[in-house]
């Protein structure tokens, strides 16, 4: 066995115990043994272990952007002293004492790239298990020569096998071999899905979640080149991958864009448009508490529905009295 | 002669400068910011590669990586310096050796 053969192995026999596991599952609820639809859905299974698993370092991250509320104040006091400072010097240095801040405070916000790191090993594990299941190949563990074979050929509506590539499909075309359209179809309908929601996840962040000091960074204008170039890299690397991971990596998407939906409604970055908007929403409910432990209540000028009766002097006075 | 020896022995830590700025230009954005340290862990590394080489400035930058979860602390967490630094650093990161009559090794350092 190769190295990375021996670094993948329990996680491709943890990811191959939870595919049969839902397999199994499903397949007892009455769903078809040797179906796509049951493979795809233990895919979804899948993740949303996976995703769900990842929860506690989420939920730490946002913990500590509650905290950030709290010292807001004198991350604000650094940000006013680089303010128009766009040299690179100032925004080290503004980097730097901003880190410290945090530090000092036990309120970083950033999760470190660990749950990224964690996910591409498990994404090759799916990769490599369903590229062994493609040539009816027994896994490492769980997954045995009848699973393997049913998982390796089953197909999706009937029609289109898991373990085929738009790639492969393109190559028999052009080869003017018999192809399977429907392989094409689906994987690009899947590019187009996978692409749109890590499109609407970063849009969502650029657009509503980040301060104005982070929006005048350098690094955020080449993230914003990125955010266009993200489509390009999606259409490439789906074309190469098999439809099986391919609903790994779609379903993965869509639970980030829910997640960073809610988490951007309830625990916006502090200055940020949606921060702004949270602020709004909580003060028309009366339930904005200041750092001072004040409730704030905006101010907003009703429309009147309609138009206000005159009244005589007298009634005058009574309106303005306790409402009730 | 003595300087293009000096080129030569600083080829791989200069391959592994490439390779980071490529991977900082390309794939650092692509996530954002992440790191709960200043400067970022690919900061870190390109740091380190270009102080201790690329076998030394590999192992310092696994560490870091390693040190870098979200459990950690985080915080400022700069490459230790080296008390002699024999080379200089050009503005695009690579490593080049210093030239004769420039007495200070900072003078390339952007």
């Amino acid at each position: 066995m190769d190295l990375i053969g021996t670094i993948l192995w329990p996680l491709k026999w943890v990811v191959e115990l939870l595919l049969v596991a839902f397999h199994w599952l499903f397949s007892n609820l009455g769903m078809g043994y040797n179906d796509g639809i049951t493979w795809v859905l233990s895919i979804v299974g899948l993740v949303l272990v996976v995703r769900a698993a990842l929860i506690p370092i989420f939920v730490k991250q946002i913990k500590s952007q509650r905290k950030m509320l709290e010292v807001a104040p004198q991350l604000k006091k650094i940000q006013d002293k680089y303010k128009g400072k766009k040299d690179q010097f100032s925004r080290e240095a503004m980097s730097r004492e901003t880190m410290e801040l945090y530090k000092r405070t036990g309120t970083n916000p950033l999760a470190s790239c660990l749950p990224l790191l964690l996910q591409m090993p498990i994404f090759f594990a799916l990769f490599s298990v369903l590229n062994d299941a493609q040539r009816s190949n027994a896994g490492v563990g769980p997954l045995n020569q009848a699973l393997a074979t049913s998982f390796g050929n089953a197909n999706l509506f009937g029609v289109a096998p898991l373990h085929d590539t738009f790639a492969q499909q393109w190559g028999l075309w052009t080869g003017g071999q018999d192809f399977n359209l429907s392989v094409m179809i689906i994987a690009a309908t899947m590019v187009v899905l996978m692409t749109a929601s890590q499109f609407i996840t970063q849009l969502q962040i650029v657009s509503k979640n980040m301060s104005p000091e982070t929006k005048a960074s350098p690094m955020f204008k080449q993230q914003k080149i990125m955010l266009y170039l993200l489509p390009l890299v999606f259409a490439f690397s789906g074309v190469a991958f098999p439809l099986g991971v391919m609903f790994y990596w779609l379903t993965s998407n869509i639970w980030t864009m829910a997640q960073q939906f809610l988490v951007i409604r309830n625990m916006p970055t502090p200055g940020s448009e949606a921060a702004k908007a949270r602020e709004e929403r909580l003060a028309r409910k009366g339930k904005l508490i200041a750092t001072d432990g004040d409730v704030i209540v905006v101010d907003e000028a009703k429309k009147p529905a309609q138009r206000q009766q005159p009244v005589g002097k007298a009634r005058a006075k009574k309106q303005t009295g306790p409402k009730k | 002669m003595k300087r293009a020896m000096i080129t030569l022995y600083l080829i791989p830590r200069n391959v592994g400068v490439v390779l980071l700025r490529v991977y900082r230009a390309v794939i650092s954005p692509l996530y954002g910011d992440v790191c709960r340290y200043y400067p970022s862990c690919s900061a870190y590394a390109l740091g380190a590669v270009q102080e201790y080489g690329l076998i030394v400035g590999s192992f310092f930058a696994a560490r870091r990586v390693l040190r870098c979860h979200p459990w950690a602390e985080g915080g400022i967490d700069d490459v230790p310096l080296k008390r002699h630094r024999r080379f200089g650093v050009t503005s695009f990161g690579f490593v080049v050796p210093l030239a004769t009559e420039r007495a200070d090794p900072h003078v390339w350092t952007s």
